[in-house]
């Protein structure tokens, strides 16, 4: 069974001053996987600009946009036609003896490997302090121990908007426990690591039918690699493991490597950004 | 035949013998290849070459062949002290500089490729996987990437050093955006217009051929599917330091000098705008840092850059030189692992020696340092800039038990290497009106195209001006010297 | 070639022209009023105000102005744009971002003259360094002049200096015409019918060193009627509007030979300006000397942005 996707972006970006020239690039488009299938992707802005469809550099699609018309106000919208496959997330066979997995992820070979996901982020640094907040009970599977993060992430932090933003570091999540989709993929993702699994940052959309957290924003999960299994998705700010309402667009180290929009303004003083995001399916 | 003292330039002359003279051996003999021209010297006075030295200054600033300092926020214009004494090397010596840059260069190559790919170096346990996760120069983004003809480091400068034992040692691999090129070539200029009669005495390599080889090595990692490329060497601007040498190079290789904002991309392809419109553009000598060349995959706030540009490398429509992410293998801990990386590779006993090093996490070698300390440089092996290090024989006795103290509670942190004593030149010092000894140091040029190497005969000879003064950077007051390379 | 090093190139070009007009114009002012026929033209307030008026300088009372003042922001201030120090400034940092074009030789010249003026003692100048300043500012521009003809390729980097050099004469000489049209008509105490020998006339083909050739074709004193014919429509007088007009419709067309032109282009704009001025009478142009300037002034600055928009846009 198959759902037909229908995601609208828009962006409404205000600057104080007339902006001369700009680049922006959003990195905003589903990627095609073994789960989805991108069927058409639309952009257009509200100015006269050139829009190109382009890679960033870790080969994800991106459309970027230059503008050089003097301008105080843009609207962009983007909408995309994607289908998805029903996923069972558990459909794997599970690990028969833990201690080989745990023995391969403390291997070189394995290490080297992973290394760009395994790595300590600014975003997904665990100081001192905590570096031992959630320890892996080597007695369960490495899945199981997943799953329980996933848990253990989703109840430890609450989900608020506006009190945490793109740079907000871990310390300050731990203690004032709140933050939005972002902070608890972070979270997940350094703790993970900590604990020797590789952990990759995802973006994407989520559909919100069934009365998810994720906002009518763009959402952020994690994927994190199991020896023999591969890579699999959790969401920890729905404690859910990833389905087929989960869109993905890109992953990275953290959001640094996925932030959806970046732009290079020619212009001064001020400039504010809204966005908004709609996902329906027929199925 | 001594010169010493009986030679009228020579008369105040201090030989320090317990450094390595390039002029004068132990017993103050004239080494041989110095012989004559230290005998056409001599029929110049000491009046002469303060004459010759102010002329040469003042066409160095005639020319404009200066760089900028700031300071207090006013730009000043300074030449790069040239001095009137030539360093010689003999044909031979020089064959095995050659042999062994080429060697460093081909090696750093294949190690670049392979920790951007397979990391069977890492793998294999002979680079150590920390120095490559944790170095900020090891860009992620090139992982799995192949630079056309399959080249990261176009371009190197390797910097050597001739230790008291009289042998070369080199102390670093720039392999970034070396630069000085230019003035290898200034130097010979201003050397043959100040004394051209030398010149007839002796057969010396020609250094005028690199620009012709820098673009024949552009024009070899061409994109795919380009038939004739159009080159450009991308510049910060006039304001940078080294703006000579990049509209020397430019202009010399008939190549356009081209800034950020002359470039743009559409549709993945590199152009530039020209008086007759979009030109495409193939092939990118940049002198612009990795973070700087595009700001929407690296710094944001980079004005020198081109949006879209690394998008356009990494489609491969266009070739940057040298790729981005060679800083990584420049780092100074991979400098240790060099004998290891040039056997890995290419199966070859190291030509240049490395200075050694000691890993005080080795415990035979962590023994010999607590013992040796006052003949050797600790290191951090995580810090740059020079940050932390101490040398040994500049320690007081309560220094070295402390440092002692610091290796034994971290020893994974520490390395430590003898300390290297550069060798010397006869060097004419304005303030004293006469010749004295100075340290000196070698930066050769390497250039690495498909199926291309070429290596610049004679290179950039630099002199630590402050006497005692081991360090040769521009910055900290070092002048130059023409080198010659003699022919066979 | 670059559209930025093309426009660095033309306004190199400009710069170095701008300064040589403007030097000339202060030593030729300052020395030829020392022993002027009348009463006015030999005061300095007036001769101040007339150099002020050359570079634009706004003079709020006449009777104010401090020579020393006047001198050394027309010669070496920094923070004046028009100052001949701001203008070689400019050039010279054109020459660098064009430096990888341009020979050594004219770089190593343009370079030179450079620090000639950094160095150049404020003190001396205003005081008694005005003659030896300005004529070897003069002596300077001859030898760039020389180098670029001789020392550069005669390709598109040669025609777009050659552009700029040839687009700031004509400007420089209507303007010094339209600042000795004024002084001269002030002399005279606001004569409307034709100012015949005044003795700003004979200044002002020193200012545009076109005096000597100027009484070696006409054999008399200028008068303004003969003066303004030299200055404007002689196409032999390597200084006159015709003449810049001509050379800069050459060089337009070796920059652009290839092209179709549109009528929107600046050489079809050139062209058009070029034959209109061919065919033009000196008497046509004593109806009203003012409007001509005017018009021509206008006409020039038209060309420049046309340029701009066509070859400079990056």
């Amino acid at each position: 069974m198959a759902f037909d996707y229908t995601i609208k972006y828009k962006s409404e970006n205000n600057y104080e001053n007339p902006v001369h020239e700009a680049y922006w690039q959003f990195l905003v488009t589903p990627e095609n996987n073994d789960s989805q299938e991108l069927l058409s992707s639309n952009f257009n802005t509200s100015v006269d600009a050139r829009i190109e469809n382009s890679i960033n550099g870790y080969d994800f699609e991106t459309a970027r946009i230059h503008c050089k018309k003097p301008f105080e106000k843009i609207n962009f919208e983007a909408e995309f036609r994607l289908l998805k496959k029903e996923m069972n997330p558990f459909e794997f066979t599970p690990t028969l003896d833990n201690h080989l997995d745990y023995d391969l992820i403390e291997s070189l070979l394995f290490k080297v490997e992973f290394e760009s996901f395994l790595k300590e982020t600014d975003l997904t640094k665990l100081t001192e302090k905590n570096k031992d907040i959630y320890l892996f009970n080597k007695d369960l599977s490495i899945f199981e121990n997943l799953d329980a993060l996933n848990k253990w992430v989703y109840i430890q932090l609450y989900f608020k908007t506006g009190v945490t933003d793109v740079g907000t570091l871990l310390d300050e999540i731990i203690e004032n426990r709140h933050g939005v989709c972002q902070d608890f993929s972070h979270l997940f993702c350094a703790i993970a690591r900590r604990n020797k699994i590789p952990t990759r940052y995802v973006s994407g959309y989520l559909h919100q039918g069934e009365g998810f957290f994720g906002d009518s924003q763009m959402h952020a999960w994690v994927e994190a690699f199991i020896p023999n299994i591969g890579w699999i998705g959790f969401d920890p700010t729905n404690n859910f493991l990833v389905n087929h309402n989960h869109i993905k667009i890109s992953h990275g180290k953290d959001y640094n490597d996925c932030a959806p929009l970046k732009g290079v303004i020619y212009s001064s003083g001020k400039n504010e950004t809204k966005y908004s995001v709609e996902v329906s399916y027929q199925q | 035949m001594k010169y010493n003292k009986s030679n009228p330039i020579f008369s105040s002359y201090q030989n320090n013998t317990n450094l390595f003279d390039e002029i004068f051996d132990k017993n103050e003999n004239v080494r041989p290849t110095y012989k004559k021209i230290l005998e056409l010297y001599s029929d110049h006075s000491i009046q002469d070459f303060a004459n010759l030295n102010e002329k040469a200054k003042a066409s160095f600033f005639n020319q404009g062949i200066t760089f900028q300092v700031y300071s207090d926020k006013k730009a000043q214009e300074k030449i790069f002290p040239f001095d009137l004494f030539p360093r010689i090397i003999e044909a031979k010596e020089w064959e095995t500089i050659e042999k062994g840059v080429i060697q460093r260069s081909k090696a750093l190559n294949l190690f670049l490729w392979d920790v951007y790919h397979k990391k069977n170096i890492i793998k294999e346990g002979i680079v150590p996987m920390d120095l490559i996760s944790t170095s900020g120069n090891y860009l992620r983004q090139m992982i799995d990437f192949n630079p056309p003809g399959g080249i990261y480091n176009h371009i190197s400068g390797t910097d050597l050093i001739k230790h008291s034992d009289g042998k070369y040692y080199v102390l670093e691999d720039n392999i970034r955006c070396p630069s000085g090129v230019s003035y290898v070539i200034c130097n010979r200029n201003a050397l043959k217009r100040a004394l051209f009669g030398v010149f007839n005495h002796y057969e010396i390599q020609t250094v005028t051929d690199y620009s012709e080889n820098l673009l024949e090595m552009l024009e070899s990692v061409k994109p795919k599917g380009v038939d004739s490329p159009t080159c450009v060497l991308i510049t910060p601007g006039v304001y940078n330091s080294a703006y000579y040498e990049h509209c020397y190079l430019a202009k010399t290789s008939g190549i356009e000098l081209v800034e950020g904002r002359d470039l743009f991309v559409e549709k993945d392809f590199v152009y530039m705008k020209t008086i007759n419109g979009p030109k495409r553009v193939d092939v990118i000598y940049r002198r612009i840092d990795d973070l700087f060349i595009d700001p929407m995959e690296f710094r944001k706030d980079s004005v020198l850059g081109v949006p879209g540009l690394f998008a356009a490398y990494k489609k491969g429509n266009v070739t940057l030189a040298n790729a981005p992410g060679t800083g990584v293998a420049d780092d100074k801990a991979i400098y240790t692992y060099m004998p290891q990386i040039i056997k890995y590779y290419l199966n070859e006993e190291p030509i240049l020696n490395n200075v050694h090093t000691y890993h005080c996490s080795n415990p035979d070698d962590l023994k010999y340092i607590l013992e040796n300390i006052a003949n050797l440089v600790i290191k951090p092996v995580d810090e740059a800039g020079g940050y932390g290090i101490s040398i040994g024989n500049r320690l007081t006795k309560e220094e070295i038990e402390k440092v002692k103290m610091v290796i034994k509670e971290n020893p994974r942190k520490y390395i430590a290497q003898p300390i290297m004593s550069l060798s010397v030149h006869a060097t004419y010092i304005d303030e004293t009106n006469s010749f004295e000894q100075r340290h000196v140091d070698l930066r050769t040029y390497t250039l690495l195209g498909q199926d291309k190497e070429f290596v610049l005969k004679g290179g950039l000879t630099r002199v630590a001006l402050q006497k005692g003064n081991l360090i040769v950077n521009s910055s900290q007051g070092g002048g130059s010297k023409d080198t010659w390379v003699l022919k066979k | 070639m670059l559209a930025r090093v093309a426009n660095d190139l033309f306004w190199m070009g400009r710069y170095i022209e701008r300064a040589e007009h403007t030097a000339r114009f202060v030593n030729v002012n300052y020395f030829s009023s020392l022993d002027a026929p009348n009463k006015l033209s030999q005061s300095r307030p007036f001769v101040l105000n007339s150099m002020y008026a050359m570079v634009n300088e706004r003079v709020e009372d006449e009777s104010e102005l401090i020579e020393e003042d006047v001198l050394f922001n027309i010669g070496l201030n920094p923070d004046k744009i028009y100052s001949i120090i701001s203008c070689i400034k400019i050039a010279r940092e054109n020459a660098n971002s064009s430096r990888d074009l341009i020979s050594t030789e004219f770089y190593e010249s343009i370079n030179k003259f450079y620090h000639y003026i950094m160095s150049y003692p404020k003190d001396t100048f205003v005081k008694n360094g005005l003659y030896d300043f300005t004529t070897t500012v003069s002596e300077h521009t001859a030898i760039l002049r020389a180098k670029i003809r001789s020392t550069l390729l005669h390709n598109e980097v040669y025609a777009l200096i050659m552009l700029g050099m040839n687009i700031e004469r004509a400007t420089q000489i209507t303007r010094i015409i339209k600042t000795k049209f004024d002084d001269a008509e002030r002399a005279i105490g606001g004569y409307t019918n034709p100012i015949k020998n005044s003795y700003e006339w004979t200044t002002l083909l020193k200012c545009a060193e076109s005096y000597d050739m100027m009484r070696r074709l006409y054999r008399k004193t200028p008068t303004q009627l003969t003066t303004l014919e030299f200055l404007i429509l002689n196409p032999d007088c390597p200084r006159s509007v015709m003449n810049s007009i001509n050379q800069t419709y050459t060089h337009i067309n070796q920059l652009d030979s290839l092209k179709l032109h549109s009528t929107n282009s600046s050489a079809f704009f050139i062209g058009k300006m070029r034959s209109e001025y061919e065919f033009k009478t000196i008497e046509e142009i004593q109806e009203s000397v003012k409007k001509f300037v005017e018009d021509t002034l206008n006409n020039l600055v038209k060309i420049s942005s046309k340029l701009e928009e066509e070859y400079f846009n990056y």
